[in-house]
C-alpha cells in the first residue's frame, strides 16, 4: 500500500483511499456523498462575517494528501472497562463497522466551516474513534496522540467520539508535527454526549509553524449531559477553527474554555456557535489569549437563544493579554437572543496589556522583568487551568505551553 | 431727508411677518432618483458648481453600490418609490386626517399643544416660538455663534461650508450616505467660535419654519478650539412622515479643547426606514459625546461614531432603543481610537416588547501606537415578552498593546420578583413594569433635557400600557 502513488485532494482521491484501506460499501458511499457536498458547497471567500478575518488566499491546498498517517498512540487506563473503545478510526471502521456507522458522517458540519466539514468527512485517513457504553464510567484519563513526520502535505483526520446514555469519559487528543514546510491540517471532531454522558475532551494542537490549521469542532450535548471541550493551541502559523455546539437536550450544560499562546507570526481565529434549542441549557465560554511579538488572535462567537428554548443559562468570556507592542486581538462575542425567557445571558471581552502595577510588584518582590510577566500570565491562565479537573490534561497542556509562558520550575528557580 | 436704506427695501414679502418663510421655487419633482434629478435639486437651489458636481459624484458611488447585506431587511425600500425633493407647498397639502391614529392618541396622551400636534405631523408649520427663537438668536449673534439652516449656510458662509462639507463623511462613505449627499435638503449648520460656550442647548426646533427633520437632511457642526455646545435634533414625540425613507447625514468637528453633545431623540411613525450616518471628528483633549434614543421607525440602522483624531480626546456614545410590534432598531456607536491617551465609553441601553427587536451593533477599533488609550462597553438589553428579540454584536479590533479594553453585555427579563413586589405595594402589571424599564433606562434618561426626560419616560409608561405602538 506504501507504494501507491501519491494522492492530491480530488474527486479521484476519494476513491482511491477506500481502495487502500479496502473500505465497504456503505463507507465508499458515504465519502463519495460527502466529497459531493464540499463541492456543492464553496469554500469561504473572506466576505463571511466569520471569515473576514483570516485569510485563506495562501492555504497550501495542492500539497500532497497524507494518505497513511503515523499510527495513533493511544494510552487507555489498565481497568478501562471492556466495552470501551479507543482506537484509530480505520481500525475501527475494520472491527466495529456497525457502531461506525451509526455514528459516522451523519450530521451536517457549522455554517461557516461547511466546505472544510464535508472535505473531511469525504477524505479523511486518519482520525479516532471513541467509544463509552452506556453507564459506563472510565476512571484516569484516555489518551490520543498523533505525530506527524512530515511539516509538508494536507491530513484531513476525523474523530468521533461517542458517550452513551449515562457513561462518562476524559479524553486528551493531541497533534503534533515538525516545523518548516507547509501543511494543510483540517482535522475535525465531533462529539455526541448522550443523556446524561459526561465528557471532557481536550484538544491540544501542536503544529508546526508552516501549518495551516482550518479546523472544526462539532457538540451535541443530549439531555441532561454534561461536555467541557479544552482547545490549547500552541502551534501552527494560522488557525482557523470552529466550534459548533448543539444544546439539543433539556438539562444539558456545555463548557467551553480555551489557551491560546501564540508568538512570532501567528494568527488565531476562532469562531463559535452556542446554539441553544432546548430548555434548562447551560453553555459556558472562556477563551484566553496570550498574545507575543506579531501574532493576533481574533474571537467571533455567537450565542444563539432559540425561542423554543426557556430558562436558559449562558456566557461568553474572551479574554486577551497583549504582550507586545505588536500583537492585536479582536474579540467579539455576539448574543442573538430570541425569548425573554432566560435565567441569565451576558458576555464579556477584553483586551489589553499587563497592569503595570502588577509587573512592578513582583518585580519590586525580586523577579526579573521576563519572570514577572510569564509568573502573571500563567495566572492570567489560571482562571481556565483552575477549571481542568483533569491531572494528566492539565499537566500536558501546561508542559506545552511553557515554551511560551515558563513553567512552574522557571519560577521556582 | 435720507433715502430709505437700500438693504430694508430689499427685505423679502416673506419677512413681512417676522418669520423666516424661505421661498420654494414650485418645482414639481417626479419620484425616483437620477442623475438629472439630483442635478435639477441642486439647480433650484441655485448651488455652486462645486456642489453640483459632488452630488453628481456621490450619486455614481449610491448606484454603483450594494445595499448593505447586514444587520436589519431592508427589502422594503424601493429607491425608485421616493420622493427625492418635496417643496413646501407640497408638503402642506398633507391633511391632519392622514394621520394615524396612534400617533394622535399618543399626542393626546402626551399633553402636547395644538400647533405643535400638527407640526409633528408635517402637516403646518410651528410659528410659537416665535419670541424665544428671536431672542435665542439674538445672543447666539453676539457671540458670533452661526446657527443656520444647512441651504441657508451653503449661500451665507460659502468658504467655511466648502472647507468642512464632506470631510468627515465623505461622498463615498457608504451606499446610504452617498445617497444622502447626492440629494441633501435641509438640516443644521453650527459654527461656534473659539471659547465660546453656548450655554442653552441649542435645538432644530428653534430654527423654524425650515427643513429641520427633513426627510435627507444634512447637518454639520463645527466648534471651534475650547468651544462648547449641546444639540438637539427631534423629539420625543412622534413624528409623522409619509415618506418611507430617512437618510440624514451628520458630520462633527470638535477642535482642540472643545466639548460638543449631540442629542437625538427619534420617534419617526413606524412607517420609515431610518437610515442615517453620524459621525465626529475630535481633536486633542477634545469631547465628542452622542447621546442617541431610538424609539419610533420600522427599522433604524444608525451607528454614531467618533474618530478619537488627537492625544487625551475623549468619546461617549449613551444609546437607547425601544423595539416594538414590528419595528427593529439596529443601533449602536462606533469609536476609532486614532491617537495616544483617548478614551471612551459606550453605554447601551435596549427594550425589545411584542415582536420588537433591538441590536447593538457596535466597534472599538485602537489603531497601533495609540498607547494609554481605554475604552469600555456596556450593553444591557430588556427583553419584555416572549417573542421579542435582543442581539448584540460588539466588534473590537486592537492593535496596540498599551490599553484597557473591556465589552460586557447582558440580556435579561423583568423578574418576577420585581414584578411581584412593586404589585404587592398596589401597582398595576403594565406600571409596575414601566416603572422597572424607566428604572433600566435611568442611567441615559438623565443625561437627557429635563422637557425629553419628562415626555420620555411618560412615553414608556404609554408603551407598556400597550396603547401605543
Amino acid at each position: 500500500m506504501t507504494t501507491a502513488t501519491a494522492l492530491t485532494l480530488d474527486a479521484d482521491a476519494i476513491g482511491r483511499i477506500s481502495d487502500r484501506l479496502e473500505e465497504p460499501g456503505w463507507l465508499r458511499e458515504l465519502r463519495a456523498t460527502w466529497w459531493d457536498r464540499a463541492e456543492a458547497t464553496p469554500p469561504p471567500t473572506g466576505l463571511e462575517e466569520e471569515w473576514r478575518r483570516t485569510d485563506l488566499s495562501a492555504l497550501p491546498r495542492g500539497g500532497e494528501l497524507i494518505a497513511d498517517p503515523p499510527s495513533l498512540e493511544t494510552v487507555v487506563p489498565p481497568g478501562t472497562s471492556e466495552g470501551v473503545i479507543l482506537t484509530d478510526l480505520r481500525s475501527a471502521v475494520r472491527e466495529h463497522p456497525d457502531l461506525v456507522r451509526r455514528f459516522i458522517g451523519r450530521a451536517e458540519g457549522q455554517a461557516s466551516h461547511a466546505h472544510f466539514w464535508a472535505l473531511a468527512q469525504a477524505a479523511w485517513t486518519g482520525g479516532l474513534f471513541c467509544y463509552i457504553p452506556t453507564g459506563v464510567s472510565v476512571d484516569g484519563t484516555l489518551v490520543a496522540r498523533t505525530a506527524l513526520p512530515s511539516s509538508e502535505g494536507t491530513y484531513l483526520p476525523l474523530s468521533l467520539i461517542v458517550a452513551e446514555e449515562g457513561s462518562s469519559v476524559s479524553l486528551l487528543e493531541e497533534v503534533a508535527s515538525p516545523d518548516g514546510g507547509a501543511a494543510w491540517f483540517g482535522g475535525i471532531v465531533e462529539i455526541q454526549a448522550g443523556q446524561g454522558a459526561q465528557v471532557r475532551y481536550a484538544n491540544l494542537q501542536r503544529l508546526g509553524d508552516g501549518a495551516w490549521n482550518i479546523g472544526a469542532q462539532r457538540v451535541v450535548v443530549g439531555r441532561d449531559a454534561n461536555v467541557t471541550t479544552l482547545n490549547a493551541e500552541v502551534g501552527s502559523k494560522v488557525t482557523k477553527v470552529g466550534l459548533d455546539v448543539q444544546m439539543t437536550g433539556k438539562g444539558g450544560t456545555s463548557r467551553l474554555l480555551g489557551l491560546l499562546a501564540a508568538g512570532g507570526d501567528q494568527h488565531i481565529d476562532i469562531n463559535s456557535d452556542q446554539d441553544l434549542h432546548a430548555s434548562y441549557t447551560t453553555s459556558d465560554l472562556l477563551y484566553m489569549s496570550a498574545l507575543y511579538d506579531r501574532s493576533r488572535a481574533a474571537f467571533y462567537g455567537v450565542t444563539k437563544v432559540r425561542s423554543e428554548a426557556k430558562q436558559t443559562s449562558s456566557y461568553q468570556e474572551c479574554r486577551n493579554l497583549l504582550l507586545s507592542p505588536e500583537a492585536g486581538a479582536e474579540p467579539i462575542p455576539v448574543l442573538e437572543i430570541e425569548t425573554n425567557d432566560i435565567l441569565r445571558c451576558g458576555h464579556g471581552a477584553t483586551a489589553g496589556a499587563i497592569d503595570p502595577i502588577q509587573l512592578f510588584y513582583a518585580q519590586s518582590r525580586g523577579l526579573d522583568r521576563a519572570s514577572a510577566e510569564r509568573m502573571i500570565v500563567r495566572g492570567f491562565f489560571e482562571q481556565v487551568v483552575a477549571q481542568i479537573h483533569d491531572e494528566t490534561i492539565r499537566a500536558r497542556v501546561l508542559e506545552a505551553l511553557a515554551s511560551r509562558i515558563g513553567s512552574e520550575e522557571d519560577l521556582a528557580a | 431727508m435720507a433715502l430709505p436704506n437700500p438693504a430694508l427695501t430689499q427685505v423679502p414679502d416673506s419677512y413681512r411677518y417676522g418669520w423666516h418663510d424661505a421661498e420654494q421655487p414650485r418645482t414639481t419633482f417626479p419620484k425616483g432618483i437620477s442623475a438629472e434629478i439630483v442635478e435639477q435639486i441642486s439647480r433650484v437651489k441655485g448651488e455652486p458648481e462645486w456642489m453640483t458636481k459632488l452630488r453628481l459624484k456621490a450619486y455614481r458611488h449610491f448606484e454603483a453600490r450594494p445595499m448593505p447585506k447586514w444587520g436589519a431587511d431592508l427589502d422594503g425600500i424601493d429607491f425608485q418609490d421616493i420622493y427625492y425633493y418635496v417643496t413646501g407647498t407640497d408638503k402642506a397639502a398633507q391633511s391632519w386626517d392622514d394621520v394615524p391614529d396612534y400617533i394622535r392618541r399618543t399626542y393626546d396622551k402626551l399633553g402636547i399643544p395644538e400647533a405643535e400636534k400638527k407640526y409633528l405631523a408635517g402637516v403646518g408649520g410651528q410659528y410659537d416660538s416665535e419670541v424665544i427663537y428671536h431672542n435665542i438668536r439674538e445672543d447666539l449673534e453676539k457671540q458670533g455663534v452661526v446657527f443656520l439652516g444647512t441651504d441657508e449656510a451653503l449661500k451665507t458662509y460659502p468658504e467655511m461650508f466648502r472647507e468642512h462639507f464632506g470631510t468627515v463623511i465623505p461622498p463615498n462613505d457608504n451606499k446610504l450616505a452617498a445617497l444622502n449627499t447626492a440629494v441633501w435638503s435641509g438640516g443644521s449648520f453650527i459654527y461656534v467660535p473659539p471659547g465660546i460656550h453656548v450655554e442653552l442647548p441649542l435645538q432644530a426646533y428653534f430654527r423654524i419654519n425650515t427643513e429641520n427633520m427633513g426627510q435627507f437632511e444634512r447637518t454639520l457642526i463645527i466648534a471651534d478650539e475650547g468651544s462648547s455646545v449641546h444639540y438637539v435634533e427631534g423629539c420625543t414625540a412622534p413624528t409623522y412622515s409619509t415618506a418611507s425613507l430617512h437618510s440624514a447625514v451628520v458630520e462633527i468637528i470638535v477642535k482642540k479643547g472643545a466639548r460638543v453633545r449631540y442629542t437625538t431623540i427619534q420617534n419617526w411613525s413606524h412607517n420609515v426606514y431610518n437610515l442615517v450616518t453620524k459621525r465626529a471628528v475630535a481633536h486633542e483633549d477634545a469631547v465628542m459625546e452622542w447621546v442617541d434614543g431610538n424609539l419610533g421607525s420600522k427599522v433604524t440602522m444608525k451607528y454614531p461614531s467618533i474618530y478619537l483624531l488627537g492625544e487625551r480626546a475623549h468619546g461617549e456614545v449613551l444609546s437607547i432603543a425601544f423595539a416594538g410590534d414590528g419595528q427593529h432598531q439596529d443601533a449602536g456607536g462606533k469609536i476609532i481610537h486614532a491617537a495616544p491617551n483617548t478614551t471612551s465609553l459606550i453605554t447601551s441601553k435596549s427594550i425589545s416588547k411584542g415582536t420588537g427587536r433591538t441590536s447593538y451593533r457596535g466597534l472599538i477599533k485602537v489603531y497601533p501606537g495609540c498607547e494609554k488609550s481605554k475604552s469600555t462597553v456596556r450593553c444591557d438589553a430588556l427583553i419584555l415578552d416572549e417573542e421579542a428579540r435582543s442581539d448584540t454584536y460588539p466588534y473590537m479590533e486592537i492593535d496596540e498593546e498599551d490599553v484597557t479594553i473591556g465589552h460586557e453585555a447582558s440580556v435579561s427579563k423583568v423578574g418576577s420578583e420585581q414584578l411581584f413586589y412593586l404589585m404587592s405595594r398596589g401597582l398595576s402589571e403594565a406600571e409596575a413594569s414601566a416603572m422597572i424599564v424607566n428604572g433600566f433606562i435611568e442611567p441615559i434618561v438623565k443625561e437627557l433635557p429635563m422637557e425629553y426626560a419628562v415626555e420620555m419616560n411618560r412615553l414608556i409608561q404609554l408603551q407598556m400600557e400597550g396603547a401605543v405602538g
